[in-house]
C-alpha cells in the first residue's frame, strides 16, 4: 500500500488526500462525513452486503457501496445527494420490514446501529400493512451467546468475526430471501474463545451475551477506559459501569495491542471485582480500622526488622506498576528479601492471537521495577527456606507454595495488602484492603512492554485504598518515609527510576462517558 | 434617682446627662433583611447599613435558591429541560416553557413553522401565566404594605387560573406543558368557555382591587415617589418588563420583536411617567387588562388543527403506532432515551416574561443534550438595581421597592 502514492479525491465538495487503498467510507470519515453502514467493520473483511453505505460517484452509472469502493485519483463522491439519500432511506425501510417491535425488551436498545441509522437517515412512518415474517426468538448458539433470529439483519459481521478473528467457522446463513436466518454451521456451535466479540459487532440485538443480557440497560452505563487484567496481552477495554459496579467489559480499539477485540475469558474477569472482597482492615481476623491495623502491623514488624533479612516482601504480578514500585522501594529501604508472586504459564492458552500463556497482567512491569532498583528476587514459592519471621504480601497469590510452604506461612507474621480475602490473605495477621484494578489509577506493563494506563471506574469498596497508598501507610509505621500523595507521584518517581520507562507521561484521569449521550458506536 | 439610673443603664456616665439630653447613637447600624423575612419576595438577604431609619448602604445577596439550572440542563435532554424551566419563574412557568422551546426550535430551523393552533395555545397559556404572575405580584406586595384584602382577592383569582392550567397540563404549578415543536397535548374540552367565564369573573376583581388600593392614602404614601428609576437608568441597567415601562419606555418584546401569534392580536403596551413604585403597580394592573384582551381575542380566533409540528425529528409518534410498528417504536425510543437531535449551533431567543425580557441561549453540539445553556433571567437583572433603588430610602421603603422589583428566587438564582 505504501508503495503507491496517496490519492486525491473530492467527497461532498471537500478535497481530501488519503493513502492509496483506502476505501471511500473511511476516506469520508476522515473528511468528517459518517456514512452509515451495518455490515462494514474496520477490523473485518469487506462484504458490501447491507447496501446501506451506497454513495454516488461521478461518471459511475450506479450507486456504489462506499465500503468496497477503493478511492481513485480524481474521484468525485457525493454522499448527501438525492440518489444516495433515497437509497439509504429505502434500504432502512427494507431492513425494518421484518424487524420485530422489540426495543423495550432488547439488550441492544440505546446502542443499536439500526436505531441510530433509522433515526438519522430515515425517520419515516411505517408503510407496512402485512404481517411480519416470524423466526425463532431464542436460539442457543453455544455456552455464551443467545440468538434472536427475528432481530438479525443478516450483516454477517458475526460470521466474519468467527472466521477472521477466532479462525473458526462456526456461524452460517441458511435459507433464502426473507426466510434467511443465521445459525450454527453444521456440527459446530459458537464456542470459540472470542465468541463474545460477535455481540459487540452485532449492529442489532440479535446476538446477546448470556452474561449481560437482561441485567442492565446499555444507555444507563458509563464507560471508563482501562486495560484488561486477565493476562499479559493487556487488551484495551472500557469498563462499563453503573452504581459502583462493572456490568461488562468491552474492547477498545488499539492497533498495537488488541485491535478491536478481546477474549471471552478476559471479558468475564469483572465478576472477580465483586468476589470475596476485603473491604476493611483486619487484625488477627477481626475487623480493625486503618489506624489500628497499621499501628499493629508496625509494632509486629519492628521485631523482625531488627534483622532485615528475616523480613520478606512479596511483589505481585497481578498488581499495578505503582503498587509494586511502592512496595519494592519499601523493601529496599528495609533491606528485606524480595519475592515475586507469578502465576505459572498456561501453555494451552496461547493461540497466537490475543491469548497468551502468561496469565499475569504485569509480570513484565514487576521485572523491570526490581531490575531498576537492583533488587535480588526469588520466586514466591521459595519463601519456605528463606529464614523469614515476617512477610508483607501484595495481592492474594502465592503460587506453587506447596504444603510445607503453606505450613510455614502460618508461623510467619503475615501482613497482606490485598483486594480479596482469599488464599493466603485469610490467614494474615494483619490484612489491609486494597483497591482492585478497576478502582484505582495506575499502569500495567504488558508482554510487549507497553505501559498502559488504567483509570478508576468507581471507588473501591469500604475502606480499601490503592495498593501503593497502603504501602505508604505501612512505611510510615516502620519509620520509612515515602512521600507520595497521588498515583501520579508514584508514577513520576517510577519513570525516573526505570530506564525503559523514561519519558512516559501521565494523562489526566478520564471522566466516565455517559453512553446515553455518546450515541450508538456500533 | 442618680443611683437608680446607674443601676438600670449600667453606665456611670449616664448620670451626668439630664433626661432631655439623651440622644440616639450617631454611629451607623447594620441590620439584616432576609433571607427569611415575611415581607421579602423570595429568599434573598439584604444587609442594610442604616443611619437611623435611613439606608446609607445596602448589600443585596441572592443565591439562596441556586439550583444549577444551567448546569443541570447540560445533563438532560432538550425535552427533559422543560421541568427545570418550570422552576425558574415558578409564578409563570408557561412563559419559561415557551422561551426554552423557542430557543430549541430556532436551532432546528422550525421557527414560524409550528401549526397555528399550537402557537395560539402557547399564547393562551403564556398570557394566563402572565396574569398569575401579576396577580401574585400585586396581591403579595399590597399585603406586605398592610393591605390584606387585595391579596385575598387576587390570590383567589390566581387560583382559578392555576386550576384551569392544571386541567390543561395536569399540574397546578409545574406544568411542563410546552414541547419543542408544539405543546404536549391539546386543550381540554370546553377550555375556551371556561377561560371566557374566568376572564369575566376576573375583570371585576381587578376593578375591586384598584378601588381598594389606588386611591388609598396609606397605600399611595407608601409607593408614590418611592424607588424612582429614570428611563436612562432602566435602559442602562438592562431592565425590562413593568419596571422599564413604568419608567416611560415603550418596550415590550411582544410588540418590538414579535413572536408566535402576537402580531395577530391587538393589545396596548402601558407605560408609566415617573418610574416609581406606584407606576409599576399601575403598569402591572393595566397589563392584567391587556392580557384579558389578548386572551379574549385568542379564544375567538384559535383555529382547529394539530398542536404539534408534523416533523419526525421532534414529534413523538402516536402511542398506538409506537406499540405496533418498529419505525415508530425506534423514533419514540430515540426521542425519550437519546433526546431529540438538535443540530450543532448557537441560538438565543427572548420572550416577554412576567417580569421582563426572558432569554435563553443554547449552544448545541449535535447530540441530544445542550452543550451549554444560559438563561437571561429578568429578575437577576432587576435585582442588580435594587441596591441603588433603596439607597437613601427608609427601611420601610425596602418592602414596596423590593415587592415591585418582584424578584423570583427560582429565576434570579437560576
Amino acid at each position: 500500500m505504501s508503495d503507491h502514492p496517496p490519492v486525491n479525491l473530492t467527497i461532498d465538495g471537500q478535497a481530501i488526500t488519503v493513502p492509496a487503498g483506502t476505501n471511500v467510507l473511511e476516506a469520508a470519515k476522515l473528511a468528517g462525513t459518517d456514512i452509515s453502514a451495518f455490515c462494514y467493520h474496520p477490523g473485518l473483511k469487506v462484504v458490501a452486503q447491507c447496501r446501506q453505505c451506497l454513495v454516488s460517484i461521478e461518471k459511475n452509472p450506479k450507486l456504489q457501496p462506499s465500503c468496497q469502493q477503493t478511492c481513485g485519483e480524481g474521484m468525485v463522491v457525493h454522499t448527501k445527494d438525492a440518489a444516495s439519500t433515497l437509497a439509504r432511506k429505502q434500504m432502512l425501510e427494507f431492513t425494518l420490514l421484518n424487524h420485530p417491535v422489540d426495543c423495550p425488551i432488547c439488550d441492544k436498545a440505546g446502542e443499536c446501529t439500526l436505531q441510530k441509522l433509522y433515526f438519522e437517515n430515515d425517520n419515516a412512518d411505517s408503510r407496512v400493512d402485512i404481517d411480519k415474517v416470524h423466526k425463532a426468538k431464542v436460539v442457543d448458539l453455544g455456552p455464551t451467546i443467545v440468538l434472536d433470529q427475528e432481530r438479525c439483519i443478516l450483516c454477517s459481521r458475526c460470521i466474519r468475526v468467527c472466521d477472521e478473528v477466532a479462525g473458526e467457522h462456526q456461524l452460517e446463513f441458511s435459507q433464502r430471501g426473507d426466510h434467511e436466518v443465521l445459525g450454527c454451521a453444521p456440527g459446530a456451535q459458537l464456542d470459540n474463545a472470542y465468541s463474545l466479540n460477535t455481540v459487540d459487532v452485532c449492529p442489532v440485538g440479535a446476538l446477546t451475551a448470556k452474561d449481560f443480557r437482561f441485567t442492565m440497560r446499555a444507555w444507563e452505563l458509563d464507560a471508563t477506559p482501562s486495560v484488561c487484567n486477565g493476562c499479559a496481552t493487556g487488551c484495551n477495554i472500557e469498563i462499563q459501569h453503573k452504581n459502583g459496579r462493572a456490568w461488562r467489559l468491552v474492547p477498545r480499539h488499539n492497533a498495537e495491542v488488541n485491535d478491536y477485540w478481546m477474549c471471552d475469558e478476559g471479558r468475564l474477569t469483572y465478576h472477580d471485582l465483586r468476589a470475596e472482597r476485603l473491604a476493611g482492615a483486619t487484625v488477627d481476623g477481626l475487623p480493625a480500622g486503618w489506624d489500628r491495623a497499621i499501628k499493629i502491623a508496625g509494632e509486629r514488624l519492628a521485631g523482625a526488622l531488627a534483622t532485615p533479612a528475616t523480613v520478606g516482601v512479596v511483589l505481585s504480578a497481578a498488581h499495578s506498576n505503582e503498587d509494586n514500585f511502592a512496595l519494592a522501594k519499601l523493601a529496599k529501604a528495609w533491606g528485606a528479601q524480595v519475592f515475586i508472586a507469578v502465576r505459572p504459564l498456561v501453555p494451552a492458552r496461547a493461540d497466537g492471537k490475543l491469548r497468551v500463556a502468561d496469565v499475569n497482567p504485569n509480570a513484565g512491569g514487576v521485572k523491570a521495577i526490581v531490575e531498576a532498583l537492583g533488587l535480588a528476587t526469588k520466586p514466591a514459592y521459595e519463601l519456605e527456606g528463606a529464614g523469614l519471621r515476617a512477610l508483607v504480601l501484595l495481592g492474594d497469590l502465592l503460587p506453587n507454595l506447596g504444603a510445607a510452604g503453606t505450613g510455614k506461612l502460618k508461623e510467619l507474621e503475615l501482613i497482606a495488602i490485598s483486594a480479596h480475602e482469599r488464599g493466603p490473605v485469610t490467614g494474615a495477621r494483619v490484612a489491609l484492603p486494597a483497591a482492585a484494578w478497576a478502582e484505582a489509577s495506575g499502569t500495567i506493563t504488558n508482554a510487549k512492554g507497553h505501559v498502559q494506563r488504567m483509570h478508576p471506574a468507581f471507588p473501591p469498596p469500604g475502606q480499601a485504598l490503592a495498593g501503593w497508598e497502603a504501602v505508604v501507610r505501612l512505611a510510615q509505621a516502620t519509620g520509612v518515609k515515602l512521600v507520595w500523595a497521588h498515583a501520579r507521584d508514584v508514577f513520576k518517581e517510577m519513570t525516573g527510576t526505570v530506564p525503559a520507562w523514561a519519558g512516559l507521561t501521565w494523562t489526566r484521569e478520564a471522566r466516565p462517558l455517559a453512553l446515553r449521550f455518546a450515541g450508538s458506536r456500533g | 434617682m442618680a443611683d437608680l439610673k446607674q443601676l438600670v443603664l449600667g453606665r456611670k456616665d449616664v448620670q451626668d446627662f439630664g433626661d432631655t439630653e439623651a440622644e440616639m447613637p450617631h454611629d451607623l447600624m447594620t441590620v439584616n433583611m432576609g433571607p427569611s423575612h415575611p415581607a421579602m419576595h423570595g429568599t434573598v438577604r439584604i444587609v442594610l447599613t442604616v443611619d437611623g431609619e435611613r439606608i446609607v448602604r445596602s448589600d443585596v445577596q441572592p443565591g439562596y435558591l441556586h439550583r444549577c439550572f444551567e448546569k443541570e440542563v447540560e445533563h438532560a435532554t432538550y425535552t427533559q429541560a422543560f421541568p427545570y424551566t418550570d422552576r425558574l419563574n415558578y409564578v409563570s412557568p408557561m412563559i419559561n416553557n415557551c422561551g426554552w422551546a423557542m430557543a430549541v426550535e430556532k436551532l432546528m430551523g422550525m421557527t414560524g413553522q409550528l401549526p397555528k393552533r399550537a402557537e395560539y395555545v402557547r399564547v393562551i397559556v403564556s398570557e394566563m401565566s402572565r396574569m398569575t404572575d401579576h396577580l401574585t405580584c400585586i396581591g403579595a406586595s399590597a399585603m406586605e404594605l398592610g393591605a390584606f384584602g387585595p391579596f385575598l382577592f387576587f390570590l383567589k383569582a390566581r387560583e382559578w387560573f392555576y386550576e384551569l392550567l392544571e386541567k390543561v397540563s395536569g399540574a397546578r404549578l409545574t406544568h411542563t406543558y410546552v414541547r419543542v415543536g408544539g405543546v404536549n397535548k391539546d386543550l381540554p374540552d370546553g377550555f375556551c368557555g371556561e377561560l371566557a367565564h374566568l376572564l369575566d369573573k376576573t375583570g371585576p376583581i381587578i376593578v375591586e382591587v384598584e378601588t381598594l388600593i389606588l386611591n388609598n392614602k396609606i397605600f399611595r404614601d407608601r409607593v408614590a415617589g418611592i424607588g424612582k428609576m429614570t428611563a436612562e437608568t432602566a435602559i442602562a441597567t438592562g431592565c425590562g418588563g413593568p419596571i422599564l415601562r413604568a419608567a416611560g419606555v415603550d418596550y415590550d418584546v411582544r410588540k418590538d420583536f414579535p413572536y408566535s401569534i402576537y402580531p395577530e392580536v391587538e393589545f396596548d403596551v402601558p407605560v408609566g411617567t415617573t418610574g416609581d413604585c406606584y407606576d409599576r403597580y399601575l403598569v402591572r394592573l393595566e397589563e392584567l387588562r391587556q392580557s384579558i384582551r389578548i386572551l379574549r381575542q385568542c379564544i375567538a380566533q384559535i383555529p382547529d388543527g394539530p398542536v404539534m409540528i408534523d416533523d419526525p425529528r421532534v414529534a413523538l409518534p402516536p402511542k398506538r403506532d409506537t406499540y405496533n410498528n418498529i419505525e415508530s417504536m425506534i423514533r419514540h425510543f430515540k426521542h425519550i432515551v437519546d433526546g431529540i437531535k438538535v443540530p450543532a449551533g448557537e441560538a438565543y431567543t427572548f420572550v416577554e416574561g412576567g417580569n421582563g425580557e426572558l432569554g435563553f441561549f443554547i449552544a448545541a453540539d449535535g447530540t441530544g443534550r445542550p452543550y451549554k445553556a444560559y438563561v437571561r433571567s429578568p429578575s437577576f437583572v432587576h435585582l442588580s438595581t435594587a441596591s441603588a433603588l433603596i439607597h437613601d430610602h427608609l427601611i420601610a421603603d425596602v418592602v414596596p421597592i423590593f415587592g415591585m422589583i418582584n424578584m423570583i428566587g427560582g429565576e434570579c438564582d437560576k
